[in-house]
């Protein structure tokens, strides 16, 4: 008996008792969206998640000097920054950079303090490496003619009580050790997506601060976006070489429990996708075993007549096996069905707003899964209707012939 | 040939013995239309199970064609079975999802029996019990009768030594089991196929050529006609 005749035997076994193979199929179908459906929910929040970070205060690559990334003085300045801005501008792989003046501060008003990161830019190359232009929720992005305006996010601002035009003073160690402070009057206010963002970052202009600190020259950040991510590994290479003194680093560098979550993520979608279809196969387990207990007397008849134990164990290993096989096309039609209309659609969660905000996201979830996820997916479909066929296939081979037919 | 040497079966050794088969030693010749005969309990099945190799012997030896199959085990038993051995039973036992066509093909597939030859057999045996124009036919549209001759048809199509059938007319209406009794006996004769019923049915006692009947797993009686 070839192969094939035994998959055609076990394809018409499957339909025998066709509702109780189609509840089977569809808890399959139904467990495989579920699953598929969390892994695009977990994709999506942590891309929208890490988008966000990328866009907003992130941005592909950032070079600061060694020194200031250790002990945030001013005086730590990128080192040869002419030679890496002609190298930048010349790097097609570049689409776009800004440099940062960072002071670590105070912000103080008359209703309190609070610790925060001061990015003095300059308005129109920064909006070609930051999106914060976009969150302007109150005032406007750097349009006033004055040199001490500031962004603030909203946080900040309902923590300080600020408004539009509100005065406030930084205040930050010199170069020189000292504290200086500079008064500025908030022009807008940003909401990111990031509370905690919005809570510790502002904007000013970095003449603002330069005008103030006559003695203060060069930037201590330089962020850049480039045309594709993944090329940030090559660009760091090449940046490197332009001063010891620099340190070069991708997004994953700067932010590591972003990246780490980006790891981690894959994994843990496994172990629960396993979880999934290692509760679907008990019931695939289960309905075989009935299966077997009905077509006792037929399996001793094909174990009396000289079917081999190694092809009933085959026939019963087939059966189980198309249960999956047959959930596991449907399920990723009907699963990629739903992630494509809500990659391009979202789903509206501002009823959890506050918490996505807490956590880096805005209020619509984006569907993703990557299309090796579903490859993945399938294999572990797969491998689990192999392991769920072995126990029905050998309780199969239990039957004694002779008890099973009762007559020969 | 078949010969069977001393041959016992006892269940429960050593607790609450019962002497299902009790020493039997005795011959079917090629060819022999033979009843196995007697009361529920006398051991007709457990003695058939144990010539057709289905169960194994507690002592004694079953020799077919000079080979002692007590001695085969494991796939050699399994494959003796399928090229030697056909067997018809009471339930029919047919495959459901096959057509009878395909029930009958089956044990030729498992014999690796090729196509041309596969399909020529079939349709000989389909022809030979009556059934060719029902071959696509599914069990579940088929009589108890019908059903009855796609398992003779089945049990023929290996080219066994020896038919062994456990009461195949228990099940039957009187005149299937004159029709299943006709074919029966006539691929008897045309194929020189040896039959060994067990049954309580006179009416296949009556068509059988030899009677043998058992009691308390002896044989008490072996008429030959």
């Amino acid at each position: 008996m070839n192969i094939l005749t035994l998959i055609k035997i076990s394809w018409r076994n499957v339909w025998r008792n066709k509702l109780r193979s189609f509840v089977v199929i569809l808890s399959v179908i139904f467990g495989l969206v579920g699953g598929i459906i969390m892994i695009a929910m977990s994709y999506g929040l942590n891309e929208e998640r890490m988008n966000n970070a990328v866009e907003t205060y992130l941005s592909h690559i950032q070079i600061h000097n060694k020194s200031f990334s250790e002990e945030y003085n001013i005086k730590h300045t990128i080192d040869n920054l002419e030679g890496i801005e002609n190298a930048i501008e010349n790097d097609s792989r570049v689409v776009s950079y800004s440099k940062r003046i960072i002071l670590n501060g105070m912000l103080s008003n008359s209703n309190g303090s609070y610790g925060i990161q001061v990015k003095g830019v300059d308005p129109v190359q920064e909006v070609k490496v930051t999106n914060t232009y976009e969150k302007i929720i109150e005032g406007e992005y750097f349009k006033s003619k004055r040199d001490n305006t500031i962004l603030i996010g909203k946080k900040l601002a309902d923590r300080l009580n600020l408004k539009i035009k509100s005065k406030v003073v930084i205040t930050f160690q010199d170069e020189n050790y000292e504290l200086t402070s500079l008064l500025y009057r908030v022009e807008g206010i940003f909401r990111s997506g990031n509370s905690r963002y919005d809570e510790a970052n502002v904007f000013v202009k970095n003449i603002s601060i330069a005008k103030n600190l006559p003695n203060f020259s060069g930037y201590h950040e330089i962020p850049m976006l480039l045309t594709d991510i993944d090329l940030r590994g090559d660009l760091k290479n090449d940046l490197i070489p332009y001063s010891s003194d620099n340190i070069v680093e991708g997004w994953d560098d700067i932010s590591k429990d972003l990246a780490y979550a980006n790891e981690m993520l894959a994994a843990v979608l496994y172990i629960f996708m396993m979880i999934i279809l290692s509760g679907l196969s008990f019931g695939i387990v289960n309905t075989m075993l009935m299966a077997i207990l009905e077509r006792r007397k037929e399996i001793g008849m094909l174990m009396s007549i000289g079917m081999s134990r190694f092809k009933i164990f085959l026939m019963i290993s087939f059966e189980t096996m198309f249960l999956s096989i047959v959930a596991l096309p449907i399920g990723l039609i009907i699963s990629y069905s739903i992630v494509e209309y809500y990659s391009v659609v979202g789903i509206d969660l501002s009823i959890v707003e506050a918490g996505l905000e807490n956590f880096g996201v805005g209020t619509r979830l984006y569907f993703k899964v990557p299309n090796q996820e579903y490859f993945i997916v399938a294999i572990m479909v797969f491998v689990i209707s192999i392991i769920s066929s072995i126990f029905p296939s050998v309780r199969a081979l239990k039957i004694n012939p002779v008890e099973a037919t009762k007559t020969i | 040939m078949i010969e069977t040497k001393n041959l016992s079966k006892i269940y429960n050794p050593g607790k609450f013995e019962v002497n299902a088969v009790d020493n039997i030693s005795t011959l079917f010749k090629e060819g022999e239309f033979t009843s196995v005969v007697g009361p529920s309990g006398s051991g007709k099945t457990t003695f058939l199970n144990c010539v057709g190799g289905l169960d194994q012997p507690t002592s004694g030896e079953v020799i077919i064609s000079g080979e002692n199959i007590t001695e085969l085990s494991g796939s050699k038993i399994i494959n003796y079975r399928l090229n030697n051995i056909g067997f018809v039973f009471q339930a029919y036992n047919l495959i459901p999802v096959l057509s009878a066509k395909e029930n009958i093909e089956m044990i030729m597939l498992l014999q690796g029996v090729d196509e041309n030859n596969r399909i020529s057999r079939t349709n000989e045996l389909l022809n030979q019990v009556g059934l060719y124009e029902m071959r696509n036919r599914r069990p579940s549209q088929l009589s108890g009768g019908q059903q009855q001759r796609v398992a003779v048809a089945r049990a023929l199509a290996s080219k066994p030594k020896f038919i062994l059938a456990d009461e195949p007319t228990a099940n039957l209406d009187s005149k299937s089991t004159s029709n299943l009794l006709d074919i029966m006996s006539q691929l008897n004769e045309a194929e020189n196929i040896t039959f060994i019923f067990s049954t309580h049915d006179q009416r296949v006692i009556d068509r059988a050529r030899r009677v043998v009947t058992l009691e308390d797993g002896k044989i008490i009686n072996d008429n030959k006609k």
